[in-house]
This record gives C-alpha cells, structure tokens and sequence, in this order.
C-alpha cells in the first residue's frame, strides 16, 4: 500500500467501519432481545431445516399426548364400569347360593328374584354407560346410540366389534374401550373348557354336582352325552353316537372320560342324559336372566327340584366364568392404561430432549452474546472516536 | 533584462495553473469519479549564447490526469459482481425470512394441520376437533397460496427491475457514445487529452457495468467500446445499440432482454446478463422457480395424498369420502407464436411421481418431443398423447386435443403453480371420512379361536366395497364366501374381497363366522383418521423417498442456503470492491493536506518569482537612472 490515501477514502473508509460497527451491535442486540441466534434461515440455513424437522416432531408429541389423555379418560370410565360390574355379578353370585339352598322357601325366593331382577336392569345400564362426551362406551364404533336394548327374548347388542386404536407415541397405539360384544357377549360357560349339562327332557332326579378336567388326560374339545338306562348303567356317547366308555352308575360318584371329570347324584330315570359340550359363549345377561327363571322356578315335582338344582348349578359356573372374564378384560384395560403412563414418560423424555436439541440450535448463549455486545460496542465507540480524531486533521485547518 | 522578465512571467503563468489545478482538486475532492490532474511542467528550452545555454523559464506541458489504468478492468467486473449480488442478495434475504418465519413459512401450518388430524383420529366424532381440522387446512392452503404470492411478487419486482434497468441501461449507453464523440473530436483537435470527459465517462461506464455488466476495449481517438460480458456490443465508438424487453413466449409477463439492430432483435440470453438486471433475472431462475416447484411439489402431494385418502374411508353421514383440497393440476402455457390449434390437458398420476422440473413440448410436424425447460436437455417421453395413452413426462400425464401445427410448442410446469391453485374445497366438517367404509365383526358364537385384524382398504371404488360379506369356515384350513367357493385359509394371510382386506388369524372351528359389513353414519371409527393423520411422515413425494415433513424442512434450507451464500458473496465482493476503490484512489483520489502542501509549495515559488520580477524592475531602474544622471 502506498502513503497516499485519498482523503474522501478515509472518510468512506472510517464511515464503513463505525456502519459496520453499527450493524453488529443491532444484530447481537436482536439476538438478546428475541433470544435465537437467528430468525432468518439465510442466517443458518442447515441448522434452520432441521428446527422445522424438530418442531414438526415435538408438536406430534403433543398432539400424542393430547390423544393419550383422550383414551385415558375412556379408559378410566371404562375401568370404573368394569368393576361396578364385577361388584353386581359379586352380588348376583352371593344370591345365587343363598337362592340354591335347599331352606329357601318359594316366598323367600321370589324377594330374590326381585332383586335379582333390579341387578339385572343395574347390569343394562351399566353396559349403556356415557363416555361423557354423548357416546356410548361400550358400542365399539356404533357408539351413537344405546348399544344394549331391552327386547322381550332377552338383550339385544346394535353395536359392532371394531376397537379404535389412537396413536399416543410414535408407532405406539393404544386400543380405546373394549367393545359391548366383547365385554359382555363373548363369555364362556361351564367351567371354562367344557360345559356338563342336564337335558330338559330329564325326569330323573340326577344332578350334577361337579365338573372338572381330569388331571391325567387333556379334554381336547368333542362333545359327549351321558345317558342312563333307568336300571344303574351309564353310557357315555361322542358326537358320532359311538359308545367311548358306559359302567355302572353310583349316585355322587365321579364318571371319567376323555379328560373329562363329572360328578352326577341322585337318581336318573331311563332315558335322562347329560351332555358335554366345549364351553360355548353367552352373554352376561342370559346368564342372569337364567339364573332369575332358575330362582323363579317353584319346583313342584322331585324331577323339577332336580332341574332346578341343575339350573344353579350351571348359573353358579357361569357367573363365576363372567367374574373372571370381566377381571380379565379390566386387567386389559389396566395394562393399556399402564402403557399410556408409560408412552407418556417416554413422550416427554423424547420432548426433552428435542427443544435441548432445538435450544442448541437456535438460543442465543445470553453470557457470550451479552460480552459479545460489550466487545462490539467498545469497537464501535473506538470507530467513532478514532473518527473525530482523524476528521480534525487537515493541513488547511494549520495554514491560517 | 527581457530574459528575466520573460522567465519570471512565464514561473507565474506555470505557478497560476499549478494552483488553478490544486483548486480544481480541491473543490472536486468529494466529486465521485473525480480523477486528480496535475500540471506537468517542463524547463523551456535554454537560449544559445555562445557560452551555452541560459534557461528561459518554464513550460505547462499538459495537465495530467491521475489515473492506475491497471485497475479499470477490474473495477469494471467489480462494480458489475457488486450490482448482480445486491439484487440477489436483497430477494432472496427477504425471501428466506418469508419462508422460515414461525408466521408465515409453511412448517408450522402443515404441523398443525396433523395435528388437528390426530386429534380427530383420537375423537373421531367430535364436531370441534373436525372443525378446528377444517380451519387448520383452510389456514394450511392460505399460506400456499400467500408464499406463492410472495413468489410471484418477487418475480414481478424482477420484471420491472429488469424494464427500469433497460430504461437506466439506454440512458447510459446514449450518454456514453456521446461523450466518445466530444473526446475523440476534443482530443484530435487540441492534442490534449479532456480530462474530465475521460472521468465522466469512466463513471458512467462503471454505472452500466454496475447495471448490467460490460467489458470495454479502447478504439481510434480515444473512444471506447462497450459490450455485455456475454460479449453483445452495447456502444461502438459514438454508437450506442438500443436495449430492449421481449416478452418470454410462454409467460408474456416476464421479460427478457433484446438488442435492437438493424437486422431484428437479438435475444440476450438471461446467463450471459450480470449486474443487477443479471441479478434480478438470477434470481428468477435460481431462487423465484425451484422454489416455486418445490413449495408446489409439496402442496400437490398434500392435496392428492389427502385427497385420495379421503376417498378411502366414510364420513359421519355414511358416505364414502371425497376431496378435502382441490387438486393442483399441472401449468401448460402454449408458445406465442403457436399456429396451430392444439391445447394440452394434464393431470397427475400420483403424487411421488411428480417432478419438478418444467418441460417443453414440441412438434415436428410428425412427432412430439420433450426437452428441459432450464436445460434444454431432451426428456423421455412416453405414450402418444391421446387420452387412452397420455404423453407421460416428469409425472405429469399429458393429452393433446386439436392439430399443431409444426414448430409449435408448449411448457408444462408440474408443480410450480400448485401452491397457488391449492385449496380446501370441503365445508362441511362431517365430510371428513374418518371411519372405514367397513366392518369385521366375529360371530358370537364362534368356538375357535381365529380372530380378525384391521381391515384395509385396497380399491375404493370397488362398487360392491360395502356390500355385507360374510366369511365362513367350512373347515380348519377352507372358507367360503357368502356361502359359496372354498378357498384355502392360511392363518395371517390377507383376505382380499370387493376391495377391501383383511388377515384372519388363529385357528377357526368349522362353522365359525366373520362378517363384513358397511361402517354406517354417525360411526365413531378412526382408522382411516389414523391413515390420515400418518401421511405426514408417509414418503410421499419423488418417488417414494421423502415425506411432508422432509420437504418443508428442505424448502426451508435451500431458500436459507440460496440467501446465505448471497451474503457471503456479497460479503466478499464488497470486501474487493472496498480494496479496488482504495487501490484506485491511492492513484486518482484527491488528498487534501497534499494539496495544501502543494498550494504552499506553489504559493511560495510564485512569490518568488514575483520577486524576480521585482528584481528585473529594479535592475532596470537601475540601469536607467545610471543612463539618466
């Protein structure tokens, strides 16, 4: 560089130096006050492409959780229905066997039957509960009017089996409220695997007392008859009506086969039988209003007091299948609530560390940028006082 | 005696325009384009006296003008870098800020649209979480339509900038070849070169390069040729050429520039233009279309992937789905010089086919033929045009109605007016299909332990998609549908009806039942909502690889990238352009404490010379009143 500077050059030159001074001093000074290092993507363009990415993820998680209370809501309705429930079939168990003692006269029994009969309307509503938003919990996706109507042969289902899955993580659903069918519908019988029961047509007195599986052999799901020849001889008859095992009859002894363990007292007439079937589902409601008709009876004949005790007998096995079947759709309900607790963890984990990852990327370092500041205008004022120095300088000002 | 009177006359003379000329600097020390002069003196030639030579006095040779010759070229291309990147850098700066402002860029929209969605997938019948989708779409496709508006009011800004800058560019052109003609008549008739004309025109040659960017060669007498950098003249000697606007053929509002000659017009093409007009145009090309094609990219692969989406599932009133945003379809815009009568209709076929690169189609007179609309490549081309058998290039399917006729030719844009054309055309938030069009339920009394999973949706238009179906197990491994065929059951296998799918799973007693049948209004069914809501991070778009998100996150960098290497190139340059222009004026600038000096200097040797003729007036007196007494 040469001596010579033009003199319009040092004043251009001193001018840029205090605009650019200026200009870093506004900057630093917009990033303390808005506090992101930048609100242009021409200021860091990578780094601006992947906030919207960020963004874009942790606004999902909210999204998520705002689906994850809806569910948990249901849920919890759900649950608290699930265990009114049990807490009726507990009733309905304990008049049950209080209804199959032999004591009970046909008077003490009606005023079971009229309770068990507000049970039963207690259990319909129930199944009709609100999910307080105006649906209805239990109607699977049909779920804008009652799914349980009241009908002269019984209770009738509208809704469907359709679950909505939600989304409350990523690639996590949950499933919302179980539906009515599967709830109160698909309900085994018997005693879970199979079900021994006696023929209308029986005029014996012979009752059944216990069904269970055999220890030894595994039931593998045929269905059998028992029948009895009137003269102390059973025979036992697949679906084919082939003979698989007979012997002799002893009242309160247990006949074995095929897995399968009964116990049958009392005296069967010729002819009476027992079948043995793959417990086949029922629903809740049929259950019960077996169990009032079976309270309901008035047995007049040893063959209908045998009846009867068949009829509790069954019902007594039934409730206890809704009981654990209700417990086992509730424990379902517990473990989805359990993964909502979880993903909600894992969500605001995942949320944490996004906006750190966000912070990293576009906060402003308020200590660097506040010393940056002061560094930039000690610069600036240099700029302007080295200025008014230089600007005084003239050889004209000395030549007076 | 004269000898002395005739030196110290002609040191005052030489003295006087050494000072005229400081004051010239002086009174031009802040007159941009100002080149410092310099009286050059030079002893007279000595006078013969036998005994040698006695010196005469002084002469002005000529008043020189300061000038580093070395750096002209290179101030030139400065000036015009200087130009090209404050265009681009000014767009695309506010450019950049549009696009990735939380307010008014396009992510946080499309974010909320999503997430409006799952909200409804989370409560599918829930009148405020559909209305709040439907205003988060309407908000979605308003800012389509807004920063394709701030696209186009870029482009347009371009447009005029380009027309003012022509207007600028002839002005001058004309003063230049003006001034060629004033130095060369001035300099041949005086032999002295007209310094201040040579500043004038130096200046106005370093606007025009500023403007559109030249190089210069220097002709006869003293003038100067200026041309573009892509080598057209622009003045020869006192000629200066006429600049014009040609409309682009395909797009009459954006111009492009022409030269005017005797012999027509000659189309300056846009890359070979620098300056700001070269700027301006350069960010029509580099920033104006691919963002226009990426943001449009994204907005008809939204609007279709919604769209076709939609269609898959049923609304709260039961019926099948339909459109949420109109669907963008691709721009055709016929060449203005096109004789025939040929129109083109396009459509697109799916959204991750789509490109972005627009396209020319031309005919021969026999045959169509695709080319890039930047590069000019040739594109493949497939089909022949008729609407059983459509042209399909880029994604973008195209029919031909009517005759061309041959030479005629069109542009096709696949994407780059879909932000502008996107928006939502359902009102009616119970419209929004939710729900499956259908249903699987088991029969309660079935005694296997088969069951059922979600069911999809393979063919929505499948006319008998929601006709009840009824599956039925006629053994462990055979089913029948509606009763009749037997068809074998893997468990997990998908089963595929009227078109609709589903897998069975687990092992079914002979008898058991699974029935299909129609998801009715009012149903509360989210799975084509979770569908819905999914697209967002579905892999849409070129070809399957990137998803909504994706692209909003790339729009957002490559308008960022674009500004800031802008920045930093103007950054730059202006760095050089500071240094050449300090270079430069370490040459041609004025210093005032050196003409002070200088003044002092000259100041004191016309006193001086004064004194010598005080001192020939008084050895004249002298002598004569030696004569006198």
């Amino acid at each position: 560089m040469t001596d010579r500077i033009s003199t319009a050059t040092m004043y251009t030159q001193s001018l840029s130096s205090i605009m650019q001074g200026e200009a870093a001093v506004t900057r630093t000074q917009q990033q303390i006050s808005s506090g992101k290092k930048w609100t242009s993507a021409a200021d860091d363009p990578v780094g601006a492409g992947l906030a919207v990415l960020l963004d874009r993820a942790n606004s999902q998680l909210t999204a998520f959780g705002n689906n994850a209370s809806t569910v948990s809501n249901r849920l919890n309705l759900e649950t608290n229905a699930l265990s009114t429930v049990n807490t009726h079939i507990t009733r309905i168990q304990e008049l049950a066997i209080e209804a199959s003692n032999d004591s009970q006269s046909a008077t003490s029994r009606s005023a079971i039957v009229a309770e068990l009969k507000q049970e039963y309307s207690s259990l319909v509503a129930l199944a009709n509960s609100s999910d307080g938003t105006g649906r209805y919990l239990f109607g699977g996706t049909t779920d804008a009017t009652a799914p349980f109507s009241t009908t002269s042969s019984g209770v009738t289902y509208t809704g469907d089996q359709t679950q909505r899955q939600i989304e409350v993580g990523p690639n996590v659903s949950v499933g919302d409220s179980d539906s009515g069918s599967d709830v109160f519908q698909c309900i085994p019988t018997g005693n879970g695997s199979f079900a021994a029961r006696a023929s209308s047509a029986n005029t014996g007195t012979a009752v059944v007392s216990s069904s269970s599986l055999d220890a030894n052999t595994a039931y593998t799901g045929g269905t059998y008859s028992v029948t009895f020849d009137g003269a102390g001889n059973y025979q036992v008859l697949d679906a084919s009506n082939n003979v698989v095992t007979g012997g002799t009859y002893t009242a309160g002894s247990t006949i074995s086969f095929a897995g399968v363990n009964l116990t049958i007292g009392g005296q069967p007439a010729a002819g009476d039988s027992f079948s043995v079937k793959p417990a086949p589902s029922q629903d809740l409601f049929t259950t019960v209003q077996n169990l009032i008709n079976t309270v309901g009876a008035n047995p007049q004949t040893p063959a209908q007091t045998a009846a009867q005790r068949n009829g509790f007998f069954a019902s007594i096995e039934d409730l206890q299948q809704i009981s654990s079947h209700i417990d086992n759709v509730n424990a379902g309900v517990g473990a989805r609530l359990n993964t909502l607790d979880e993903t909600a963890s894992s969500r605001s984990d995942q949320s944490t560390s996004l906006q750190n990852t966000l912070s990293n990327l576009q906060d402003v370092d308020f200590a660097q940028a506040a010393s940056q500041l002061s560094l930039q205008s000690t610069a600036l004022q240099a700029a302007q006082l080295s200025f008014q120095k230089v600007q005084s300088l003239s050889l004209f000002q000395l030549l007076k | 005696m004269t000898d002395i009177l005739a030196t110290g006359t002609s040191a005052l003379l030489a003295f006087q325009r050494a000072m005229a000329t400081i004051s010239n600097n002086v009174a031009n020390a802040n007159t941009p384009g100002y080149s410092r002069q310099q009286v050059v003196l030079a002893a007279k030639p000595g006078q013969f006296q036998g005994y040698g030579f006695v010196g005469t006095g002084v002469d002005v040779t000529t008043v020189q003008r300061m000038v580093n010759t070395m750096l002209t070229g290179q101030l030139q291309q400065s000036s015009s870098e200087m130009g090209r990147l404050t265009s681009l850098d000014g767009l695309a700066d506010s450019l950049a800020q549009y696009f990735s402002g939380s307010s008014t860029g396009i992510a946080q929209p499309m974010s909320n649209f999503f997430d409006a969605l799952q909200a409804v997938s989370s409560n599918p019948t829930s009148v405020a979480a559909r209305q709040s989708l439907l205003g988060s779409a309407q908000n979605l496709a308003t800012t389509f339509n807004s920063l394709q508006g701030q696209l186009q009011q870029v482009d347009s800004q371009v447009d005029q900038g380009v027309t003012a800058g022509v207007a600028t560019v002839n002005q001058l052109t004309k003063q230049i070849a003006t001034l060629n003609q004033q130095i060369s008549s001035q300099s041949s008739s005086t032999g002295q070169p007209p310094n201040d004309l040579l500043d004038q025109r130096d200046q106005l040659v370093l606007q025009l390069s500023n403007e559109i960017g030249v190089t210069t060669t220097a002709g006869d007498n003293g003038s100067l040729s200026v041309f573009t950098t892509g080598g057209q003249a622009l003045v020869l000697g006192n000629q200066a050429q006429q600049l014009t606007t040609v409309s682009d053929p395909y797009q009459p509002a954006r111009h492009s520039l022409a030269l005017t000659s005797a012999g027509g017009s000659i189309l300056l093409p846009d890359n070979s233009i620098s300056g700001s007009i070269g700027g301006l145009l350069q960010v029509r090309h580099t920033v104006v279309d691919p963002m226009e094609a990426q943001l449009g990219q994204a907005a008809a692969g939204l609007a279709s992937a919604v769209n076709s989406q939609n269609k898959n599932g049923v609304d709260l009133y039961g019926n099948m789905g339909g459109d949420v945003f109109s669907t963008p379809t691709p721009a055709v815009f016929a060449s203005s010089k096109n004789t025939g009568s040929a129109t083109l209709t396009t459509s697109v076929g799916s959204a991750s086919s789509l490109g972005t690169s627009n396209f020319i189609l031309q005919y021969d007179g026999t045959n169509w033929s695709a080319s890039d609309a930047t590069t000019g490549a040739a594109v493949s081309l497939s089909g022949s045009g008729t609407s059983a058998s459509p042209f399909v290039v880029n994604g973008v399917s195209v029919v031909v109605g009517g005759s061309a006729s041959a030479g005629d030719s069109f542009l096709v844009q696949p994407s780059a007016q879909a932000a502008g054309q996107i928006a939502v055309t359902m009102t009616d938030p119970n419209r929004l299909a939710a729900a499956s069009p259908v249903r699987i339920a088991a029969a309660t009394a079935n005694t296997g332990n088969a069951s059922a999973g979600q069911l999809s949706i393979t063919d929505s238009t499948n006319s008998n998609l929601q006709s009840p179906v009824n599956i039925q197990f006629t053994s462990a491994t055979t089913y029948s549908i509606n009763g009749s065929g037997s068809y074998t059951y893997t468990s997990g296998s998908p089963i595929t009806v009227n078109g609709w799918s589903v897998a069975i799973s687990g092992t079914p007693a002979v008898g058991d039942q699974f029935a299909v049948s129609a998801n009715g209004a009012n149903s509360s069914d989210n799975s084509n909502a979770n569908l819905l809501a999914g697209l967002d991070s579905t892999n849409l778009l070129n070809g399957g690889t990137t998803s909504l998100t994706q692209a909003v996150s790339q729009i957002t960098s490559s308008v960022g990238s674009i500004a800031s290497q802008a920045d930093y190139a103007l950054n730059a340059r202006t760095a050089i352009d500071t240094q050449l222009t300090t270079q430069a004026s370490t040459t041609s600038g004025v210093n005032l404490d050196e003409e002070a000096a200088n003044m002092v200097k000259y100041q004191q040797a016309y006193q001086a010379a004064s004194q010598i003729i005080n001192i020939a007036n008084e050895t004249f007196q002298t002598l004569i009143a030696a004569v006198h007494t």
